[in-house]
């Protein structure tokens, strides 16, 4: 038995080139669906664990999945927003922490997210280099939206402008950088992280300008009337916040009426969570209160339907593959029939003919097998890993 | 086209998503060392800062770090003193406005506690405010309250109930020892409110001019007659000043000037000769030299006790 295998094994090997198409086309057929499967698995419980990981998300009344894409991966823009007042609503509820979020500007191709500090407590972030924002215009920088703008602390980033046909639009903000983030491998890594005011300020619902009572604005003055004062176009507006116009900064209004894109609602308690999820489902409320673990749940759900009918494809393709890779083994035997019949008449019986060459096929299954099951480790252990190294380069 | 990309989009972003939140054990160990460490406590201004040294005892550690001789209204700290702001379990605000660094920081608004919150309905609106425009976004006002709030001892008592609040929800363990200090701060509140009730009765409706306009809720509470220039203890006001105040006094024939510290000899020689006395009366808003808000404020009584009333003199 041993030097049939012998000889199975040295056919196998010398026959290199067809043995490594099939043992190829073995690994794939077993490989493609199983590994798939392995990576939508774990692409869902990294998905689901951000979500789960976010209590609640609350908004304008719109689409639930744009606004957990927005506040959870910066992605979907949210046209519906809510404002700040919501977020001073969930705080006074006594009911749970409100973390407010504003991500509709951009640094580049990059999300800049306005926000408040505990946001960075409650996702654990925390500061590589530099410091924490501290005040008017700063940021910090996600680990790899660093690497992307080519900046650290003491360099500076400039917001884009939502709309180049937008003459009339806010300028962009020149904002200073003091600090990097530590790696999350999550989106966070490709954030620019402001202050929520900040986010106003580019906006241009806060800004700064020369003082009108001083005699260096009096070019810009255009009349006064008791303590009236109107300016004309030419008033210095700032485009940068630094120490010496910082105090000329000021915001327009009541900051609760200022527009944020969704609040991380963090109850305190289960029972907290579920109170202020039932005060928000009266028709009249004009915002959404959703759990981001469902929301994606039901998104995953549509996408495994889709991976059903990919791995059902993938099947019939292997099924094709396997039978072709049948047919080259039936065809070849038909070749080696002079081969065979040599092997028979200097002894060998019919039974041992038939063992080497199916010896010869275990051989080639069994190291297409291995080499899937190989692969197969390899994705689970750094499939993940790669894919998202991919996405955040 | 989005219904198409939002799968792809989001099954690509989960392999960018978090492991995990270090969240939970940072919490973990917060509350692991958190009772037994005092809780740190940032003030924006001296008067929290006393109180909360009162009402917190051991069980607290409050640091105020404005310069002293800074008015904390108007400083203007360096990002490293907002980091230091950052690092605290509770932040103690003036509200009203006060201390406009704070509407210009980053502060972890789960750790802001705002002292004023429970009257913001009784705020002094500031009358000198400047409304301009330009642009297309019409008139605003960069104007707001009078912060000066802690001269109104009622009001101070519902601040120093904040902080009791406030440390209670901190340290729920400790919050028989926090009542009990509130109670004796209480009583030295309402005691100064009795004693300034006595000097406004002595006072009764005789003119007053204020050096700055900061006493506008110590006007209110005691129903004085006050009216406010814009004077520095420390400089000598311009000719342009001392006409207003001249045009002032025959419509409001005010014998005491008062001064939130010591004003200049020469200013208080020429103010003497017109028949005005000055009158110190320190509204402590930054640490005093010696100390703290209280005594400041039972110096302050005492001042207008040994002073008399503006009434018993002649012009």
């Amino acid at each position: 038995m041993k030097d049939t295998l012998y000889l199975a094994w040295r056919y196998v090997a010398y026959h290199r080139v067809k043995s490594a198409i099939l043992i190829a086309s073995i690994t794939l057929i077993v490989f493609l669906p199983v590994g798939l499967n392995v990576l939508v698995t774990q692409s869902a419980e990294q998905l689901t664990s951000r979500a789960e990981a976010t209590p609640l998300l609350l908004g304008a009344k719109g689409s639930p999945l744009e606004l957990a894409l927005n506040s959870l991966y910066f992605d979907a823009e949210l046209t519906a927003r809510t404002t700040h007042a919501e977020a001073t609503r969930i705080d006074d509820s006594g009911l749970a922490r409100a973390i407010p979020l504003y991500v509709r500007f951009r640094a580049r191709d990059l999300p800049i997210v306005g926000t408040t500090l505990d946001y960075f407590d409650f996702r654990g972030l925390r500061v590589a280099e530099g410091r924490q924002i501290a005040i008017l215009g700063e940021c910090v920088l996600g680990a790899q939206a660093a690497k992307l703008l080519g900046t650290g602390p003491g360099g500076n980033v400039v917001s884009s402008p939502e709309s180049v046909f937008d003459l009339a639009g806010v300028y962009p903000l020149k904002m200073n950088v003091v600090g990097v983030l530590e790696r999350s491998f999550s989106p966070d890594d490709r954030a620019v992280f402001v202050d929520l005011k900040t986010a106003w300020v580019i906006e241009g619902l806060g800004h700064g300008h020369q003082d009108l009572t001083q005699p260096q604005a009096a070019g810009a003055v255009l009349g006064r009337e008791g303590n009236t004062i109107q300016a004309n176009a030419s008033l210095v507006q700032y485009n940068e916040i630094t120490a010496e116009n910082r105090d000329s900064f000021h915001f327009h209004g009541s900051l609760d009426d200022f527009p944020i894109t969704a609040v991380m609602a963090v109850p305190h308690d289960q029972k907290s969570g579920v109170i202020l999820l039932g005060r928000y489902q009266g028709d009249e409320e004009r915002t959404q209160i959703v759990r981001p673990e469902v929301v994606i749940r039901e998104l995953l759900d549509t996408v495994f339907t889709v991976q059903s009918f990919v791995v059902a494809g993938i099947l019939l393709v292997s099924a094709a593959t396997l039978a072709t890779a049948v047919l080259v083994l039936l065809l070849s035997l038909r070749l080696r029939r002079r081969e065979i019949e040599t092997l028979v008449k200097i002894g060998g019986s019919r039974g041992r003919v038939a063992f080497l060459v199916l010896s010869e096929a275990v051989i080639v299954v069994v190291v297409g097998g291995a080499l899937a099951a190989g692969l197969t480790l390899l994705t689970h252990r750094f499939g993940s890993a790669a894919i998202r190294a991919l996405l955040l380069s | 086209m989005r219904m198409l990309r939002s799968p792809l989009l989001v099954l690509l972003a989960g392999l960018a998503a978090a492991c995990g939140s270090e969240d939970s054990e940072r919490q973990a160990a917060d509350t692991a060392a958190g009772p037994t460490r005092p809780l740190s406590v940032y003030a924006v201004n001296h008067p929290l800062a006393a109180m909360a040294e009162r009402i917190g005892g051991a069980d607290v550690e409050v640091t105020f770090p404005a310069p002293p001789g800074e008015d904390p209204a108007y400083w203007s700290p360096l990002p490293e003193a907002v980091v230091a702001y950052q690092g605290a379990d509770l932040i103690l605000l003036n509200g009203a406005g006060y201390a406009k660094w704070v509407a210009q920081s980053s502060l972890p608004a789960s750790r802001l506690v705002d002292t004023g919150a429970g009257y913001a309905d009784r705020l002094i609106p500031l009358e000198e405010t400047v409304t301009h425009s330009h642009g297309p976004e019409g008139e605003h006002a960069h104007g707001g309250a009078a912060f000066t709030t802690w001269l109104d001892p009622t009001l101070a008592l519902e601040q120093a109930r904040a902080i009791a609040a406030a440390f209670e929800r901190a340290r729920p363990e400790r919050a028989a020892t926090f009542r009990e200090r509130l109670t004796l701060l209480e009583e030295e509140l309402l005691a100064l409110d009795g004693r300034l009730d006595g000097v406004a009765e002595a006072l009764g409706d005789a003119p007053l001019i204020f050096s700055h306009p900061v006493y506008q809720y110590l006007e209110r509470r005691y129903g004085l007659n006050g009216r406010s220039v814009h004077w520095e203890p420390d400089e000598e006001p311009i000719g342009r000043e001392w006409r207003k105040l001249e045009r002032l006094l025959p419509e409001h024939a005010a014998r005491w000037m008062i001064w939130e510290s010591e004003p200049l000899t020469s200013v208080e020689a020429r103010l003497e000769e017109m028949g005005i006395r000055s009158v110190v009366f320190d509204p402590c808003a930054s640490v005093p030299p010696e100390g703290d808000f209280l005594t400041v404020m039972s110096r302050n009584v005492e001042r207008f006790e040994a002073a008399g009333s503006p009434r018993d003199e002649g012009r």
